[in-house]
């Protein structure tokens, strides 16, 4: 293909990201660096947002809780992801019903499905499971209003969601691991168990690798279930980054965009830092492929 | 021993057959236990669903009771009035023709520009994955904000337009993701062929390429379709009474009191129900979609 035929092909998608994607971005680093206020323009002042950012201990505790709550998700994603893989592998005819299933939280605003499951919890509802959990140990959980047991609440709904996607992501890659390797171990006298740590887990590392990547950056984003589940996210220590931005930013009228600038930068810093071995091994294996 | 290493292309994902399953099911008992665990996961996955259904179909007395009603007549004044006393329509028809639009450009723009790609040497394709890694990272906020500025400079805030066209640049290097690994697929010969019976680059497309990419045309615009339905962050800032979103709507209808709660719950369902379908009907295109575009969530 000629390299004028290839621009004319791209050029409509590149017009697009370009002015909706790439312009918009370079705003916010200009803004992180400014005082500005939405319609004006803003005036320099260096670093003193993200000295700003660095001093709140509102932003402090924000990044520390998303972080927890980052890590803790994300190990029970491929914990969950990996053993519902392996059953939906032993499945045959009934895995589309089962796929239909799970894949309805996934597909779901994640805001509805977080209502759904905060009307689950919640006395003032007649949450079922905390009429559960009264019955059996007599004690009342404060799901909304008390830093833990709202984490959990947040953790349990981000898994919820988010489940799905890491299953069908391990699925394929157990679908890819040969016949033969199984074959090979059970001759050896692998037990199951075995067969899993020693055989089937380190042929689809990658595929592991990769829902730990995707699983990071989604969570690192929380805000959209955090409405519905956390509405005292910030008196009770469970706020999120996002949350955090838009509350500096955007929420009732609230201006401080170069604040909550400078944090999306920090944000996108964080995000490509993670992504750099990601980054090189695609671009090896292109080298590879071709 | 070297084990094959599974590379990350996510095509080799999908592409990869379950061989010799054959073999491995002839020697099994039929998965009794492994079956009732997903039974029970299922039941439970879907818990917060039939939970919300029953608090709307109650009568608005005891909704949300406590100790919860388990007996009760079904009502659906709940829907009635969701329909009657709020703008739930508006929103609804807004949702779906902010989808339908940004769907329609997200393919028509997207289509020629993935098909360039995928004749393209493989390291531009690797910068496109890194692009649509990148950005599919992005914190929503770095790119929504300054579009909510530029969008009230241009007085096109709170349109349905402007939230559609956002949404198309939001998820458009997923979308050409998606699009290139099936168009990769298409051997190039065919190409040729078609250049050589006469036909122009566009022509081809039009007439060789399109038509036989329907599967993968379909699961990109299912995904495309998604992202905008399921979009609340965008909507929450792009939007204001004008073109309102029905996430949003939810969104702002919690921290109402009863009646208005039931009738958040009731639109929740509504979106709910044409889910359930998506994710039966078009199970074999969501799948071949996350594995074969495993870049967007």
């Amino acid at each position: 293909m000629k390299t004028r035929e290839f621009w004319l092909l791209f050029f409509p998608s590149l017009v697009v990201m370009g002015g909706l994607l790439v312009l918009p971005l370079i705003r916010t680093v200009q803004w992180s660096f400014e005082e500005v206020r939405y319609g004006t323009p803003g005036v320099f002042v260096g670093f003193s947002n993200y000295i700003e950012a660095f001093t709140d201990e509102r932003f402090g505790k924000a990044v520390l809780s998303t972080v927890t709550i980052t890590i803790v998700t994300t190990f029970l994603l491929l914990v969950f992801g990996y053993l519902i893989a392996v059953g939906v592998n032993r499945m045959t005819r009934s895995r589309p019903i089962i796929l239909g299933i799970m894949l309805v939280s996934y597909v779901l605003p994640n805001i509805v499905g977080a209502v759904a499951f905060s009307w689950l919890f919640d006395d003032n509802f007649g949450g079922i499971v905390n009429r559960f959990i009264e019955l059996l140990s007599g004690n009342q959980v404060l799901w909304f209003t008390d830093q833990v047991p709202n984490g959990i609440l947040i953790i349990a709904n981000t898994v919820w969601h988010l489940v799905p996607f890491a299953m069908l992501i391990i699925l394929a890659g157990l679908q890819g691991v040969p016949v033969e390797l199984r074959e090979a171990a059970n001759i050896d006298g692998a037990n199951p168990l075995q067969m899993h740590i020693n055989v089937i887990i380190p042929t689809i590392r990658g595929v592991l690798g990769f829902v730990t990547l995707i699983s990071i950056m989604d969570v690192l984003r929380l805000f959209d279930n955090l409405i519905p589940l956390s509405p005292q996210a910030q008196a009770i220590g469970n706020e999120s980054i996002m949350l955090y931005v838009y509350s500096v930013a955007f929420s009732n009228g609230a201006q401080r965009l170069g604040l909550g600038s400078a944090v999306n930068v920090l944000t996108i810093l964080i995000i490509l830092v993670m992504l750099i071995p990601f980054i090189r091994s695609i671009f090896k294996e292109a080298k590879v492929v071709r | 021993m070297t084990l094959p290493k599974i590379d990350l292309s996510t095509r080799a994902l999908i592409t990869v057959k379950p061989s010799g399953k054959r073999r491995v099911a002839l020697n099994r008992r039929p998965p009794r236990v492994t079956g009732a665990l997903l039974a029970a996961l299922c039941v439970v996955m879907l818990s917060p669903f039939v939970w919300m259904m029953m608090s709307v179909l109650k009568p608005t007395d005891v909704a949300f009771a406590n100790p919860p009603v388990w007996a009760f007549q079904p009502s659906f004044d709940a829907f009635i009035n969701l329909w009657e006393t709020t703008y739930f329509s508006d929103y609804l028809i807004n949702t779906v023709s902010v989808a339908v639009v940004s769907t329609v450009i997200a393919l028509v723009i997207g289509i020629p520009a993935a098909y360039a790609l995928s004749r393209f040497p493989s390291y531009v394709s690797a910068l496109l994955l890194v692009l649509a890694l990148i950005f599919r990272a992005l914190p929503r906020f770095a790119v929504v904000l300054p579009m909510y500025d530029i969008s009230r400079a241009l007085g096109i805030y709170d349109t349905r337009f402007a939230l559609a066209i956002a949404l198309v640049a939001i998820n458009q290097p997923f979308t050409i993701w998606l699009l290139r690994n099936f168009f990769a697929e298409i051997p190039r010969e065919l190409d040729e062929a078609a250049m050589i019976d006469g036909c122009t680059r566009i022509g081809m497309l039009r007439r060789v390429m399109i038509p036989l990419m329907g599967p993968g045309i379909l699961t990109a615009g299912i995904f495309v379709f998604l992202f905008a339905f399921q979009e609340y962050l965008t909507a929450l800032v792009l939007t204001d009474t004008g073109s309102k979103t029905v996430p949003v709507f939810i969104a702002t209808q919690l921290g109402q009191t009863l009646p208005l709660l039931q009738q958040a719950g009731a639109a929740a369902m509504l979106l709910t129900v044409p889910v359930f379908a998506i994710a039966f009907v078009a199970q074999k295109y969501l799948v071949a979609g996350l594995n074969d575009g495993a870049v967007k969530g």
